[in-house]
């Protein structure tokens, strides 16, 4: 096991490496130069070229990148073209609020998925089945960003400002800037629209594939023996049926990671959230090449480390699986 | 006051519309409070000479100071200056300082520190953004402690303008603090780095997050600001700009879109919303030369393959253009359909949309002449971005109104940089749809459109344009002015290089309760005097 996990971690660095590589390359193929915005008005080419020069950005494309590289070992994550911001700091700036808002999205989505997936399988072709499954496929065919527009309307506009409808208030202790909203209540206040905009169209697909493996689990056999052992329903269910019915389940939520850091772009967007979100758009939109490094390197890191926590989760779960 | 006496007959040609909202009589402001204001696009960077973006203009001008700042109505009043003159010949100009004007750091503001700042512009090396607005600017001389003098190579009738309001300004930058730290250091917002001398001071800018400003003291102007705070957020969304400000969460909206002001205003019925003629035009600009050894900005250029022929542009962008449809369509009619080169709201400008009637007809016979038809269809790439929806709108339209011609044309829609490279690089493209920079003088827009300017997307060689633009730049008399502009503007439309459709227009909304802010379209973002009264 203990070999395993070191095997995987170690892998993390290729795979992570790969994917700022691919990135990399892909943001000097788009079309798009960041010292045009850089200069704005005032652009002449001669500025233009002396500008390329002093951010590297005349050098091909590998030897930037190993330039990029190089910096990155020793701790420097490159400063923003357009800002002259270092991204480290930037990206700390912002990382709490994106993972506050993937973490209770997904609790969100957990929230709702197991009990309906468990309702909907345990009363299979019943009005709550029905209900749980139709709510599931709204659910999955709502985009977030509507979603959410349609949050802001009820509980900002709609009933007097209930919930604010933008921006962020830190939990106390965790202000990264100068001049910061703290308060444990104005952070769930917060937090609340935009984690509901994301967690529910995660709840719906998750509902529907728990649903699929409940009732696969429950028709097993040792299900089957464990209530003609006596078993009151409720062990059988939440200690036996569920524990297994999880695995698939598990995969997918870490799957899930990549769409809810893709979802965090928008839902942040709309509530003018200062998450990573919305630094990893404007630096896309802006061919802010070190800031978008900056964003991948996060995004890559968390999906890997998610993925492989995923993967160890299984045999806390199944305790058959072993890794070798 | 020699100022009032130096005002070159602005007011009654500027068009910049006016809110006053009643301005309070002295001393019964209440003092205190945040202001919390919503900016539609994020700060790039800090830097005030260097950082592209009205957004970060509108925050230097609360930053900083500059020697004379301009009225709604074109007055020029003074700022750090107590007062000035300007020589018979205008190549003179003699400025006294007030003696009570501070930098936050508490150093004084003296005419040593007005000539750094322009020697410091003009110096190529720091690509400072008005040093393109310098050009007539021979040299600056200290000649006491509180008197300086700009000397003019040639005699400039703009000059007030580039000092007050031209950009930012010429805003006024600490010499020691200028030297102590670098551009990096002033473009990342460090607060000690971007010390000003104007009613606010810099406590922190945080990328994407939020700008914050605090009263300054020992501001030289006494009583004011009123204000403790002023807090800046981004929030680009227009609906969560709305729910914000119907929840009372925020003050003011610095940039509003046109789009939705019909919905805030049912909304919010005692909202503040302000507007003017508008200053920025929107355009389907032309290509009219492409770089004839394919090197993208060579100067030997080879004309476009569509739109060099005049007889094609007047087909398409003259007679085969709906303007007033444009403008029903995109902008539910509120906004000015024009042809000018100059936008309705500007200084000196003309209408002369009389020169291009909607004709159909005429279009078809035009591009027959030119050799196109249902033998030889003409079709054009129509580039248009993402940066606001009105423009994939009018592109439509556009394309809609070709087709009644027998013209196709293609939308490529693409990402503003992708646009800003390939218009400004050079790059090829037959029509792109955008609006462009916001435009206090005709003179302003030689910076865009003369036959040298980098931005000179349509790279047309006329060097007529740049004479027109030279001429009314030189000239101090108004009057005669303002016939040149109108010959220039005459000219232009007759030749189709910069093809307006109509003036973009531009909204800022405040919530009741923000007082005494006055309305001065994108050139001006004050909230010296702006109070709270709640």
């Amino acid at each position: 096991m203990r070999t395993y996990i070191l095997k995987r971690v170690i892998e993390i660095v290729p795979t992570v490496l790969m994917i700022t590589f691919v990135v990399f390359v892909m943001m000097r193929s788009v079309p798009g130069d960041p010292v045009v915005p850089l200069l704005g008005d005032a652009y002449t080419e001669e500025d233009a070229i002396k500008v390329r020069q002093a951010y590297g950005l005349d050098k091909p494309v590998l030897v930037q990148y190993v330039i990029w590289l190089g910096k990155l070992v020793q701790g420097d994550w490159g400063t923003s073209i357009l800002s002259g911001r270092p991204v480290l700091q930037d990206v700390l700036v912002r990382l709490p609020v994106t993972l506050e808002l993937i973490v209770l999205s997904m609790v969100v989505a957990l929230v709702i998925a197991i009990p309906a997936g468990i309702i909907g399988a345990l009363r299979q072709n019943t009005w709550a089945d029905y209900t749980a499954t139709s709510v599931a496929m709204i659910g999955v065919s709502i985009p977030e960003f509507f979603i959410g527009v349609l949050l802001l309307l009820l509980f900002s506009i709609g009933l007097g400002g209930w919930l604010p409808s933008s921006g962020w208030v830190y939990l106390p202790g965790t202000c990264p800037m100068m001049v910061c909203g703290v308060s444990l209540w104005g952070n769930v206040q917060h937090v609340l629209m935009p984690a509901l905009a994301l967690g529910v169209g995660r709840a719906a697909i998750l509902t529907r594939l728990l649903r699929t493996s409940m009732l696969e689990v429950i028709r097993t056999e040792y299900v089957t023996t464990a209530r003609a052992k006596g078993l009151a329903e409720r062990p059988v269910v939440l200690k036996h049926a569920l524990k297994n019915a999880l695995v698939p389940t598990v995969t997918v939520m870490g799957l899930q990671v990549g769409f809810l850091i893709g979802g965090a772009i928008v839902v942040e967007t709309l509530f003018a959230m200062p998450g990573l979100g919305t630094f990893g758009i404007d630096a896309i939109i802006g061919r802010d090449y070190q800031q978008v490094q900056g964003f991948a390197l996060v995004t890559a890191f968390a999906f890997v480390v998610i993925n492989l926590v995923v993967d160890l989760t299984y045999t806390f779960l199944d305790p058959r699986i072993r890794y070798a | 006051m020699r100022a009032n006496r130096l005002v070159v007959g602005l007011a009654a040609s500027i068009a910049l519309a006016i809110v006053f909202a009643g301005v309070t009589p002295a001393g019964a402001q209440k003092r205190g409070g945040t202001l919390r204001v919503a900016y539609g696009n994020d700060i790039l960077g800090m830097d005030f000479y260097t950082t592209p973006g009205y957004e970060m203009v509108w925050v230097a001008t609360n930053v900083a100071c500059g020697l004379v700042s301009i009225t709604p109505d074109g007055k020029f009043v003074p700022d750090a200056a107590e007062s000035w003159t300007i020589s018979p010949d205008g190549l003179l100009y003699t400025f006294k300082l007030k003696k009570n004007v501070l930098f936050h750091d508490g150093s004084k503001v003296d005419a040593a520190a007005v000539k750094f700042t322009f020697d410091y512009v003009l110096d190529p090396a720091n690509r400072a953004n008005m040093r393109q607005f310098l050009g007539a600017v021979h040299s600056v001389e200290v000649v006491d402690p509180h008197t300086v003098q700009i000397r003019l190579k040639q005699p400039y009738g703009f000059m007030m303008h580039v000092l007050a309001v031209y950009r930012m300004g010429m805003i006024i930058i600490s010499p020691a603090v200028t030297q102590k730290y670098t551009p990096e250091e002033r473009r990342a917002g460090k607060p000690e780095a971007l010390v000003g001398c104007g009613p606010f001071k810099l406590v922190e800018w945080v990328k994407g997050t939020h700008l914050v400003m605090d009263r300054f003291d020992k501001y030289f102007e006494s009583g004011v600001p009123y204000l403790d705070r002023v807090v800046i957020r981004t929030i680009k969304d227009p609906v969560t700009q709305m729910a914000a400000f119907k929840a009372g969460e925020i003050d003011f909206i610095a940039d509003f879109s046109a789009d939705h002001v019909d919905t805030l205003r049912a909304q919010n019925p005692r909202a503040q919303i302000m507007t003017g003629k508008e200053t920025t035009p929107m355009v389907a600009m032309m290509k009219v030369t492409v770089p004839a050894d394919g090197k993208p900005l060579s100067k030997d250029r080879a004309p476009h393959a569509i739109f060099n022929d005049i007889r094609v542009r007047k087909a398409v962008a003259c007679y085969g253009m709906d303007r007033k449809e444009i403008v029903k369509i995109a902008y539910k009619g509120q906004a000015t359909p024009w042809l000018g080169i100059i936008p309705p709201g500007t200084i000196d400008t003309v209408d002369v949309n009389h020169m291009c009637p909607y004709d159909p007809a005429r279009a078809k016979a035009l591009l027959a002449e030119a050799g196109y038809g249902p033998q030889k269809p003409l079709t054009f790439e129509l580039m248009t971005n993402t940066e606001k929806s009105v423009f994939s709108v009018i592109a439509t339209v556009i394309k809609e109104q070709m087709a009644r011609i027998g013209v196709t044309a293609n939308i490529r829609l693409v990402d503003k940089p992708s646009w800003m490279t390939t218009s400004t690089q050079d790059g090829p493209f037959d029509m792109y749809v955008e609006d462009l920079a916001s435009l206090l003088t005709v003179d302003q827009n030689s910076y865009l459109s003369a036959s040298t300017a980098a931005w000179n997307h349509s790279r047309h060689t006329d060097t007529k344009i740049d004479d027109f633009y030279a001429r009314y730049a030189r000239e101090m008399d108004p009057v005669k002015r303002k016939a040149i502009a109108r010959e220039l503007q005459e000219y232009s439309a007759d030749k189709l290089y910069w093809n307006t459709i109509s003036g973009s227009p531009f909204y800022q909304v405040a919530q009741p309760w923000m007082k005494d802010y006055v309305y001065q379209a994108e050139f001006k973002v004050l909230y010296k005097r702006v109070w709270l009264d709640k």
